[in-house]
C-alpha cells in the first residue's frame, strides 16, 4: 500500500517537472515531447490507481495521436515561440 | 531561472504535503479499503448465470457498464466524436490530391525498417484489445486508438503518398468508418427485430433478457464467452475509431500550399 503511494507521488512529481519544462520551453517541438513525457507519468499513475481501461486509451492518445496532431499544427505555424 | 526553480520546488513541496494529508495523514477520514456498496451491485450482476434477468454476461465490468448498463450514453458520445470528424471532412471538401510516387520521401531506411517491424505487433495488440474487450480491460475505443497509431507512423516514416500507394485513400477510410458506424446502428436494433419476429417485448440496445422483455443475444458461441452484443459493439467501434482517426491524419497531412491554391482558384470562379 505504502509502495503504491510512493510510486504515485514519484510519478506525479515527474509529471510536475515535465509540465513545468513544457511551459517554459521556447521550442514548441521540444515542448510537445515534454508534454508526452508528462502523459507517460500520468499513465503510470492511472495504472497504480487501478484504472487499466483508462491506461489503454490514455497511452495511444496522449503519446501517439495528440503529439502528432500538435506537430502537424506546429509545421503549419512557427516552430519557436516569440515573447 | 533561479526564481523559476524556487517556484517549482515550492509547488512540489505543496503537492507532496497536500497528498500526504489527503491519504496517509487521514485528512479525508480513515482510508477505505473495503468494497463499496455500488461495487457490490456491479460485481453481483456483471457476470451472474444464476440471475439471468439482471446480468450483462461479461466479466469485464467497465465494458459492461459502457455498452450495456449505460449504452445510450456511449452511443451519443460516439456520435459527438464522429460529428467532429465530419466537420473536418467538410472543411477539406473538394480538395484534389496530387498523386506522387512515395519513393524518395519520408525518413531514413533505419526508421522505415523499425516501423515495418512495429506494425505487425501493433496490429496484433490492437486486435486482441478489441476482441477481448468483453473479457479483459480495453474495448473498441481503446483498440481503435492503438490501431490509429499505425497510419500516423506510416505518414511520418514513409510520407503520406505511401498511404495512397497502398490504396488507403480518404474515400476508403470514410467508407470503412461508415461500416463501423453501421455495425453499431444495426446492433442497436437487433433485439427489437428479434422481438418483432417472435412477438416478444424488447428494447433497443438490449443485451440479455429482462423480466418484461425475454429477448437475449447469445452470450456463448460454443464454449467461449462473447457476451451477446458487447463483442459486436466493440468490433464495430474498433473499425469506426481506427478509420475515423486515419481519415483525420490523412486530412491533416495534406500539403497546405495545395489547399490554399485550390481555395484561391475557387474564389476566382465566383
Amino acid at each position: 500500500m505504502e509502495l503504491t503511494y510512493l510510486l504515485l507521488a514519484i510519478s506525479m512529481l515527474f509529471a510536475l517537472v515535465a509540465t513545468y519544462l513544457a511551459i517554459v520551453e521556447k521550442s514548441l517541438v521540444k515542448a510537445v515531447v515534454y508534454s508526452a513525457l508528462q502523459s507517460v507519468s500520468f499513465t503510470l499513475a492511472l495504472y497504480l490507481l487501478k484504472a487499466p481501461d483508462i491506461v489503454l486509451v490514455y497511452l495511444p492518445i496522449t503519446v501517439g495521436v495528440y503529439p502528432a496532431a500538435i506537430l502537424f499544427l506546429i509545421r503549419k505555424t512557427e516552430e519557436v515561440e516569440e515573447v | 531561472m533561479k526564481k523559476d526553480m524556487i517556484v517549482a520546488v515550492c509547488l512540489a513541496i505543496v503537492i507532496v504535503i497536500m497528498s500526504y494529508i489527503a491519504t496517509l495523514g487521514g485528512g479525508l477520514g480513515p482510508l477505505f479499503n473495503g468494497v463499496r456498496p455500488l461495487t457490490i451491485i456491479y460485481l453481483n450482476t456483471t457476470l451472474n448465470i444464476h440471475n439471468p434477468n439482471f446480468t450483462a454476461m461479461s466479466p469485464e465490468a467497465v465494458t459492461a457498464i459502457v455498452w450495456d448498463y449505460r449504452g445510450l450514453d456511449t452511443l451519443f458520445e460516439t456520435a459527438v466524436f464522429y460529428l467532429a470528424i465530419i466537420g473536418s471532412v467538410a472543411i477539406y471538401r473538394g480538395i484534389d490530391e496530387k498523386l506522387r510516387i512515395s519513393e524518395g520521401f519520408g525518413l531514413s531506411k533505419i526508421v522505415k525498417v523499425v516501423t515495418k517491424l512495429l506494425i505487425p505487433m501493433n496490429i496484433a495488440i490492437a486486435t486482441s484489445i478489441a476482441l477481448h474487450g468483453h473479457l479483459t480491460p480495453g474495448g473498441g475505443f481503446q483498440a481503435g486508438a492503438a490501431m490509429a497509431v499505425i497510419p500516423m507512423l506510416l505518414i511520418i516514416a514513409f510520407s503520406r503518398y505511401f498511404l495512397l500507394d497502398i490504396r488507403l485513400s480518404r474515400g476508403l477510410a470514410l467508407a470503412l468508418r461508415s461500416v463501423g458506424l453501421l455495425g453499431i446502428a444495426l446492433t442497436v436494433f437487433i433485439p427489437v427485430v428479434i422481438g418483432l419476429v417472435n412477438g416478444l417485448n424488447a428494447y433497443i440496445m438490449q443485451n440479455q433478457a429482462k423480466v418484461n422483455a425475454p429477448v437475449s443475444l447469445p452470450a456463448f458461441v460454443g464454449s467461449s464467452l462473447i457476451s451477446g452484443s458487447l463483442i459486436m459493439y466493440n468490433v464495430s467501434e474498433f473499425l469506426a475509431v481506427t478509420f475515423g482517426f486515419t481519415l483525420l491524419f490523412i486530412l491533416l497531412s495534406i500539403e497546405e500550399g495545395l489547399v490554399k491554391e485550390q481555395m484561391r482558384g475557387e474564389g476566382v470562379e465566383h
